[in-house]
């Protein structure tokens, strides 16, 4: 026991020669004692006593005085537990309405409502809701920040996070009776008690003003940007937008058919270097027969030819010189029309083809073209004709000059050819060694 | 009273210093010695002058930062093409240095949640500091995905939000998981280390205003939220402290983990493998013990807090150090194992390569820095001389770096078409954006040494023999 | 509130007759089931004993997980000087003491091999080496044939018996000499103990167990079968220990803190399971490598899907989310309920490890009848084809393994000298 040193703190516990002029209410007795022990055996006999409203302070969670003072579990872990799993919840349910739901995205042909993948955020927000549930949920339950306290005005109790030991007990509990709870706290070994009075002045013994203060001047700060991006929204202005990293908005270079001062000439555009190659079709695609089905002609050029200058052209209706319309350039042909021409047209031509199809059951009226129609213009077009269809497209048809290379056009044009006869043919064009076969 | 010594004494370090607390149940010897704890910690913040060698290393440390700030200021105006980067080795030194620092930043939380689940108590002298440096490792890391980006202004499109586009990010990508985890690790990692200094600045403000400085009794007072070491509020604390150390736990071990799958979920040879997550997590904290004591060694040299920074604690760091760095050896030996059992010529190829192809330097520089020096560490003799484990763990700390390296840059470089081989030297903004952010580590490491609580007092006051001085039976 | 620092005087800590009757009762139930087994095996439509042998691969790799699981429990004890576990070590090295019968029990398959059988690796059948069927594991069979897999075995065997036996013989010394230093030479001994550990271990994994579907591979499978094996292990030391209180003997030594521990351990052990395990399967998943996700593919499609939800759910998702709280861990009821179920699981951990590899794809080539091994063929023919012999076979090698435990505990059942006894019998837990 450590009773021996009592007496020098005694003197002045006497009477607590508070530093503040007046005393306020008495808050409770604080009373300190010598090692982490005693204040626990202290603590039990606090209780015993029947005391209710009492708590023990010191630097370090004090082994074993939680069960002296009879502290109940607390329920944070039940929190926590719950904050996980709305956490789980949220973090899952994120996933799949924005990935799965709202905006369905094909990302490696992994299901867009990919589980595996979606388990790493879960438990990221798992654990991040959890530890939120902690760390407010715990700083809640002790009722803190609370930067006011009677306590603080204790002098000794500035120790209380160095090395005093202490047990208050607040004058709002039933047993409180300054004497005899003194002469309790001095039995269990107190080294020192003190009377704990609350401010005189009423204001200071709830939260200071400038805290308010603060709390409400930081919101208002925290609000403002909120309220230009809610005013941006919903009204129209004539300024571009404020650009704080150009990213490619504004990009140093020159526009064509701008000035420029560095050239002699002032103008940003250039002529051609010394070596250029030219790709004017003239000169690279000479055999216009080939290139574009078309000959020279000294009628007047048909509407919608693509060149526009120099002499008149007219469609060839042959084949141009370059292209052999044999029997391999008609399998060619046969075998391009089945990839590039028969999802509209048809494996026959008449223009049943699956898109077509699939268009119809969907209530769809648009048709794709009958090729071999006698009625139709189709058959009685010249091939180049035909061939710029295939190349430049017409009406709701894509030119495919970019998929089907030139040779591969003619190749089709000879089996539309062979299409549009074999699907028209009569009696008189099956040889007459065959016409037997035919029923 | 010697049996009831052992019961606090942690079974992992035997007191040497036994004899030197007397009779710990004699009155005021137990709060002399809690007064003592205070005393050796506080001075170093209320420290008038800084001392001349925190100076200097602060000097220094800005310096660094500031070509760190240079070299982003470059990167941002001009583009991803100051750095070294190619279209085959698209990530190099950028991410090797996220995964470096993240890895790093891995052992404070393992000191602070992993050590005190196992009820390691000689982690009371180092944990707060290493707390505090995975804070600013984390920080360190969370610029180079955001650089790597190129736009890093345009970065808050991963958070998601509602936008007229009908935009959202896609949760399937790695990376995404990489934002989350390494978003919930910096949150979790600030929260629990400023809960564990609550005590501790409530510590400071007492000792303020019992000085007379009220404006720092003040700031202290605010930010220890009025902590006044009542019982009722430190059973909360504790078992709050307690859950957040079991929450922390999975976190760093899903942090690496989802770092690892970064890599391990593409199909590219030497990433693609099942290790990846557990190895990773192995390494990170091997790398990051070696940063702690290269940290804590100086510091405790500096400071003067050998009789809290104990020897045996050194020597328990020393063997995590040779324990993790076995583990990391045997995941290299299991994956060029795999590599050949499996019968996958590329990845085959792509392990021969590491340690025979254009990047062998860096492949023997990771073997020889992770799996052989810390061989030295058997001994005890080592192990008790500081300056032999400062500079073994330096060539850790440079080893790991290589271990990231050598699996970014030589897998990358070395993919499935020869066409695309290339090789990768860095530039000197790669340089000098990672300097940088060695800079800004210490820079922040300093100012947290002048300005706070540096030794968890409460923590290391807690597990004291007084702590449980005037117990009866 | 404080428990005691010594051994309470009362205390009943002789094994006396607890091992030699746990070990007649074991050979007892090995008898009986393993007698059944072999009467099922041999009617076994299957024939070749083939479902008895994958069975006992099962049953066996079950034993040999939880006595290893113990292995590491005591290796790690020493390393970090660990307390808690003092007063229940003795039994611990019971568990990882039966190790050199568990080696025994396993020349059941292992001669098998030698001999030339070819049904239960599918590396070990001739069909294995056609180099057109086969051409991604011709090069390892250099690892994997009979006679170096039986030489690995042996490794194995006298590396983990040795292992065990060598911290049970001083441990035990210590009972009579009280010598500290044995400690201290034990603790030395366990940092190499560990690393060897470690390396068997992972090996063994790769060898016994990955090798069942020779042409898949995954880095952290050793990784996982460590942590399945440490919950089976830490559940089967909750059994143990609470069915020797049962008897009367420990009663005061072991207390609800120390429950508490082991249902932390399994706790953690659950979660890292399912940490690699995910992993594992994420990975591969992502990846979409065919080479990979074959493995997989008969795993979560046809019948077997329903039994990786019953993992996922039975193995880790129950036991986590009640095991999570305090009391489940220290009430002794709810610890036997999920130390039982746990058990259960880490059996069933095993089979869905290996069963899917039973059915073996043949097709005609050229007039002659090739095997083409396990995982081949369509999955949604691929049954579970549970049979009872699986069970049987399982039942009588933990019989197997109780005689390996009940011959180790006699004597002291605790370390009554250990100069960490004191602290663990007062251990608590926060």
């Amino acid at each position: 026991m450590s009773n021996a040193d009592k007496h020098d703190h005694h003197d002045h516990d006497a009477d607590e020669p508070q530093a503040l002029p007046a005393d306020g209410d008495l808050h409770g007795l604080l009373a300190e004692y010598d090692t982490p022990g005693e204040l626990v055996e202290a603590a039990r006999k606090v209780r015993d006593a029947g005391f209710t409203e009492f708590d023990c302070y010191s630097p370090f969670p004090v082994h074993g005085i939680d069960e002296a003072m009879g502290i109940k579990r607390t329920i944070l872990p039940v929190l926590i537990f719950g904050g996980g799993f709305t956490g789980l919840i949220l973090g899952l349910l994120l996933q799949w309405w924005t990935n799965a739901f709202n905006w369905p995205w094909n990302i490696s042909g992994k299901p867009t409502w990919s589980i595996p993948a979606n388990i790493p955020i879960g438990f990221e927000t798992t654990i991040l809701l959890s530890v939120f549930t902690t760390f407010f949920g715990m700083w809640t339950l002790n009722k803190l920040p609370q930067v006011w306290h009677p306590l603080f005005r204790n002098e000794r109790f500035n120790r209380v996070t160095d090395d005093g030991f202490f047990l208050g007990i607040e004058a709002k509990d039933r047993r409180f009776d300054a004497e005899t709870t003194t002469k309790l706290l001095s039995d269990a070994g107190a080294i020192g008690i003190d009377k704990i009075h609350l401010d005189p002045d009423p204001a200071k013994k709830v939260m200071p003003k400038w805290i308010f203060a603060v709390i409400a001047a930081t919101t208002a700060l925290a609000l403002i940007p909120f309220a230009i991006a809610a005013k941006a929204r919903n009204s129209k202005s004539s300024e571009p937008h404020i650009h704080i990293f150009a990213d490619m908005d504004f990009q140093p270079k020159y526009k064509s058919d701008v000035a420029m001062d560095e050239f002699a000439d002032s103008r940003a555009n250039r002529g051609n270097i010394e070596g250029t190659v030219s790709r004017n079709p003239a000169s690279l695609k000479a055999d216009e027969a080939f290139y574009y089905g078309l000959e020279d002609d000294p009628t007047p050029a048909p509407e919608g030819a693509p060149v526009a200058t120099g002499p008149a052209k007219r469609w060839i209706t042959g084949f141009p010189k370059a292209v052999d319309a044999d029997q391999r350039l008609m399998d060619r042909g046969k075998q391009r029309f089945e990839i590039y021409c028969t999802p509209c047209h048809g494996y026959d031509g008449r223009g049943a083809g699956t898109v077509p199809n699939r268009v119809a059951q969907g209530g769809g009226l648009w048709q794709a073209q009958n090729l071999v129609d006698p009625g139709k213009k189709l058959i009685t077009i010249p091939n180049g004709q035909l061939f710029n269809t295939i190349s430049n497209g017409a009406a709701t048809m894509p030119g495919y000059a970019g998929q089907i290379p030139h040779r591969d056009r003619w190749a089709i044009v000879l089996y539309v050819r062979a299409l549009q006869r074999a699907q028209n043919a009569s009696l008189d064009d099956v040889p007459a060694d065959q016409k037997g076969s035919i029923r | 009273m010697s049996t009831e010594d052992n019961t606090v004494d942690a079974g992992g370090s035997h007191h040497d210093d036994e004899s030197s607390h007397g009779d710990i149940h004699a009155p005021g010897k137990a709060r002399e010695a809690f007064r003592q704890v205070t005393k050796d910690v506080a001075w170093v913040a209320e420290a008038p002058k800084p001392h001349k060698l925190w100076l200097a290393l602060f000097g220094i440390a800005v310096v660094l930062t500031m070509i760190g700030v240079y070299c982003i200021y470059v990167l941002v105006t001009t583009g991803i093409g100051v750095w070294g980067n190619s279209n085959t080795v698209c990530w190099a030194w950028d991410i090797t240095n996220f995964v470096w620092w993240i890895g790093i930043g891995h052992a404070g939380t393992l000191i602070s949640a992993v050590l005190f689940l196992t009820r390691q108590s000689w982690r009371t002298s180092i944990n707060r500091a290493a707390e505090a440096m995975t804070i600013f490792a984390v920080m360190c890391a969370g610029l180079f995905p955001l650089l790597h980006t190129g736009r890093p202004w345009l970065a808050w499109w991963m958070i998601p939000h509602p936008n007229d586009m009908g935009m959202w990010p896609q949760f399937r990508s790695p990376l995404m998981w990489d934002v989350f985890a390494v978003t919930t690790y910096a949150t979790t990692s600030i929260l629990f280390w400023f809960m564990g200094l609550v005590p501790d600045l409530a510590t400071f403000r007492d000792r303020c205003s019992a000085r007379g400085q009220h404006l720092r009794a003040a700031i202290y007072g605010v930010v220890s939220l009025g902590w006044r070491g009542s019982a009722r509020q430190w059973h909360r604390y504790e078992r709050a402290y307690l859950i957040l150390a079991g929450l922390s736990t999975p976190l760093v071990f899903s942090v690496h983990s989802v770092v690892s799958f970064d890599f391990a979920t593409s199909q590219l040879p030497g990433w693609h493998t099942t290790i990846f997550p557990p190895y990773f997590v192995a390494g990170a904290i091997f790398s990051g013990f070696a940063m702690v004591l290269t940290l804590m060694l100086p510091a405790r040299h500096i400071f003067n807090l050998k009789h809290i920074i104990k020897q045996n604690h050194i020597h328990a760091m020393c063997k995590i150090l040779l324990a993790t760095g076995m583990m990391v050896g045997l995941a290299y030996a299991t994956e060029f194992f795999i590599a050949w059992y499996s019968g996958n010529i590329y990845e085959k190829f792509a392990f021969i390569n590491r340690a025979f192809g254009p990047f062998w330097w860096s492949y023997f520089a990771m073997i020889g820095c992770n799996v052989l020096i810390p061989q030295f560490f058997w001994f005890k003799k080592v192990r008790e001389n500081p300056v032999l484990v400062f500079i073994l763990c330096i060539f850790v700390n440079i080893g790991m770096w290589f271990e990231r390296f050598v699996i970014i840059a030589t897998s990358l470089a070395r993919s499935y078409l020869p066409g695309q081989w290339s090789y990768y030297s860095p530039t000197r903004y790669d340089v000098g954006l990672f300097v940088g952010t060695i800079g800004l580590f210490f820079t922040l490491f300093l100012l947290f040494f002048r300005f706070l609580p540096v030794i968890a007092m409460s923590e290391v006051k807690g597990v004291m023999p007084e702590a449980h001085a005037g117990k009866r039976h | 509130m404080s428990h005691e620092n010594t051994l309470h005087p009362d205390e009943k800590y002789k094994a006396g007759k607890l091992g030699s009757s746990l070990a007649k009762a074991g050979a007892g139930i090995a008898v009986v089931f393993l007698g059944i087994s072999l009467i099922l095996g041999s009617m076994h439509p299957d024939g070749h004993m083939r479902r008895f042998l994958y069975s006992f691969v099962i049953g066996w790799s079950y034993i040999f997980s939880i006595s290893i699981g113990m292995l590491w429990l005591i290796i790690l004890h020493y390393l970090v000087r660990g307390r808690w576990v003092t007063v229940v070590r003795r039994i611990c090295e019971a568990m990882a003491g039966a190790f050199p019968l568990i080696f025994v029990a396993g020349l059941v398959f292992v001669i098998p091999l030698l001999a030339g059988y070819q049904d239960l690796y599918y590396w070990a059948h001739p069909d294995a080496a056609n180099p057109e069927l086969n051409h991604t594991m011709i090069h390892k069979l250099v690892w994997l044939n009979p006679q170096f897999f039986a030489v690995r075995y042996v490794i194995y065997g006298v590396g983990f018996s040795g292992l065990a036996s060598y911290f049970r013989k001083w441990s035990r010394a210590q009972d009579a000499s009280g010598d500290p230093a044995i400690s201290e030479k034990l603790r030395i001994a366990s940092a190499p103990a560990m690393i060897l550990f470690s390396v068997l271990t992972c090996a063994a994994a790769f060898d016994i167990l990955m090798s069942m579907a020779p042409k898949w591979y995954s880095t952290i499978y050793g990784v996982n079968f460590w942590g399945s094996a440490c919950v089976g292990a830490f559940s089967a030391l909750a059994l143990i220990t609470i069915g020797i209180q049962r008897t009367g003997r420990l009663t005061r030594s072991i207390t609800p803190e120390h429950y508490h521990d082991i249902g932390k351990w399994m706790f953690s052990f659950t979660f890292f399971w399912a940490y690699t395990g995910f992993s594992q399967f994420m990975l591969q998943w992502y990846g979409n490598m065919p080479e990979e996700t074959v493995w997989y593919k008969y795993r979560l499609f046809g019948e077997w899907q329903w039994v990786s939800i019953a993992m996922l759910i039975g193995f880790w998702a129950f036991p986590f989310v009640f095991l999570l709280s305090r009391w489940t861990k220290r009430i002794v009821p709810s610890l036997v309920f999920f130390a039982v179920w746990q058990l259960v699981f880490h059996w069933l951990d095993l089979y869905w490890n290996v069963m899917p590899q039973y059915d073996w794809q043949t097709v005609f080539h050229e007039g002659q009848k090739i095997v083409i091994g396990p995982l081949s063929g369509n999955t949604a023919m691929h049954h579970v084809g549970f049979s009872p012999i699986d069970v049987t076979v399982w039942l009588g090698l933990i019989g197997v393994f109780l005689v390996g435990v009940g011959r180790n505990l006699t004597g002291n059942l605790i370390p009554v000298k250990d100069p960490t006894l004191g602290l663990s019998l007062s251990h608590e837990n926060v």
